[in-house]
């Protein structure tokens, strides 16, 4: 009997237990998920985009399904950051999961002054940036689309906070790996990608806009070749761990993200059908390591096999 | 309530005049506490479409000898409802609930319940509580024609039983009067017949409903249906309008709101 694989990942200077993460904007600030799933599980929560102000988020429909998958345009409703730390963060220090803070701002300024807030904040493992959000009108799209942008927002983060710095990056773009070059450049230490695929749904009867905001983000199973090939592509070229997201919900679904060069995934819509999708994937990973005679995830970790030179 | 997620056996489909249904499940023990206005979370179908899970009210409980069971009344609208309706005995459905802030019990009666169409889901539950508690109340019931009523002999006994009655109505006129529900309800309304009011059906009714109750200076509250994702307060997709300013969650403040809470 072989010992158990090693879960354990490192993603530059951030240690995760397992390379099972929970995606922004899919788990809440944590404690909604508390008595549905095992939050000591996790290799750690990402919560929910956090603005310096409170944010109303946009007017309902806000959510529309779409065959294997789901659209949104929440609008970055969140509590703000102020509460979040006062109210949120303590009550998630009673679980071990590493909590990463996800950012948004609308002005390029705004994200350091975020940064700032949280730096002090031990109970924070890292901090990760959403510069990619499709809902909102003004901030988030705009940073994320434009390098040179990107870099000096990204650079205005890297000097305030020592935590380990991420940056989620668009998948709206041609070359996503310019915009994870700029990040590196700026001192990001590791990439998410991706965030929701632009997109847009239609009543057949009703003639409206499945979503109020017409166009909205489309996430789940339907966007996970998109998200593979990002993936590929970005680590690839740019040179820093990346996160793999997009229609994470099998064993199968996380190796696959691994062999593209992931070393670590966040699973997203999955949880709003099954709150404990995160944890079974631990369970899952470990015995497809062991079945594979592998001790390693890191064994994994961009092992895809071309068909030729890529 | 402690919400938990389980794997909940399907007992029995009844089919009702179509496109409405109810679906029996056999539910962990915890579900014999369930208030009218809970709801529930239910896989309708494995596999990728319908991809998340469907919200339902709880539509009435038992307990006995074999366990605790709900009941859920649907209407088959598209390929969520469709499936589940195709469900059959024996089989197992993820299930999360109960869920939401439920109906708060009407201190004294007399009490006016308005359903519109499958509107009717919590109110049943609340109707059957009502009736074993003895406050009094009347029902009424409206949709489109004499289908779109179903469990309306039910409702009534449950009416009668407190010494209420169930006024239908529809606007084909093929079973009790003629028109929409709100005429009947809205003289006595006026004329203070009635302690408390509950709703549950299509939004401008409801929103009618808003404006009737406080003319009438009668305390109300709805059940409303949105669009959910979660259920539980993750995904924010299921925003009301909240008379504050801001927006509230169906799931989580609600489904049941008080009237005067709601941007209408």
């Amino acid at each position: 009997m072989n010992a158990a694989p090693e879960l354990a990942v490192r993603l530059g200077p951030l240690e995760l237990p397992n390379p099972i993460l929970t995606a922004s904007g899919t788990f809440g600030y944590g404690l909604e998920f508390a008595h549905l799933a095992a939050l000591e599980r996790l290799g750690g929560l990402v919560t929910k985009g956090l603005s310096l102000a409170p944010l109303p988020g946009n007017p309902p429909p806000r959510i529309a399904e779409a065959r294997g998958g789901v659209l949104n345009s929440i609008g970055l409703q969140n509590i703000g950051i102020e509460r979040f730390l006062a109210d949120v963060l303590p009550g998630l220090a009673r679980y071990p999961a590493r909590v990463i803070v996800n950012l948004f701002g609308y002005e390029l300024d705004d994200y350091a002054r975020l940064a700032e807030r949280v730096e002090p904040h031990a109970g924070v493992a890292a901090v990760e940036l959403n510069v990619s959000c499709p809902n909102v009108k003004r901030g988030g799209i705009e940073f994320g689309h434009d390098p040179e942008v990107l870099e000096r927002l990204v650079r205005g983060v890297r000097g305030v906070t020592g935590k380990p710095l991420i940056v989620k990056l668009s998948p709206n773009v041609a070359q996503p790996w310019l915009l994870g070059e700029a990040a590196k450049a700026g001192g990001a230490d590791a990439l998410s990608a991706i965030n929701t695929v632009l997109a847009m749904a239609i009543d057949p009867w009703t003639r409206r806009p499945r979503l109020h905001t017409a166009r909205g983000g489309l996430s789940g199973p339907a966007i996970k070749p998109i998200a593979v090939r990002v993936v590929y592509d970005v680590a690839r070229r740019v040179g820093l761990p990346v996160i793999g997201i997009g229609g994470v919900e099998t064993v199968d679904d996380v190796v696959e993200f691994l062999l593209a060069g992931a070393t670590a995934v966040q699973v997203g819509t999955a949880l709003f059908r099954d709150p404990r999708t995160a944890e079974r994937l631990v369970d899952g990973l470990a015995e497809r390591l062991t079945t594979l005679g592998l001790t390693r995830v890191s064994d994994l970790v961009g092992a895809v096999r071309p068909w030729a030179e890529p | 309530m402690v919400p938990r997620d389980s794997a909940a056996r399907v007992l029995a489909v009844v089919q009702h005049p179509l496109p409405y249904f109810t679906v029996a499940l056999e539910v962990p023990a915890a579900y014999a506490e369930a208030e009218p206005g809970h709801f529930v979370m239910i896989e309708t179908r494995g596999g990728l479409e319908p991809y998340l899970r469907r919200a339902f009210s709880i539509h009435d409980v038992s307990s006995g000898p074999d366990g605790v069971r709900i009941e859920l009344l649907g209407k088959v609208v598209g390929r969520g409802t469709a499936a589940l309706a195709a469900a059959r005995p024996g089989e197992l459905r993820a299930l999360l609930g109960p869920l939401g802030r439920p109906f708060a019990a009407p201190a004294a009666g007399p009490v006016a319940l308005v359903a519109g169409g499958v509107g009717s889901a919590p109110l049943f539950l609340l109707a059957r509580r009502l009736a074993e508690r003895g406050t009094r109340f009347d029902i009424f019931y409206g949709g489109r024609s004499a289908a779109d009523l179903p469990r309306r002999e039910e409702l009534a006994a449950f009416a009668e039983r407190a010494g209420g009655e169930l006024v239908a109505t529809t606007e084909d006129g093929s079973f009790g009067r003629r028109g929409l529900v709100t005429a009947p309800l809205e003289q006595r309304l006026r004329e203070g017949r009635y302690a408390a009011l509950a709703a549950c059906g299509p939004m401008p009714l409801l929103a009618r409903l808003a404006e009737l109750t406080a003319a009438a200076g009668v305390a109300g509250e709805a059940a409303l249906e949105t669009e959910m994702g979660c259920g539980f307060g993750a995904c924010l997709g299921c925003a009301v309008p909240h008379v504050d300013g801001r927006y509230a969650l169906c799931c989580k403040d609600g489904p049941v709101f008080r009237f005067d809470e709601v941007r209408w």
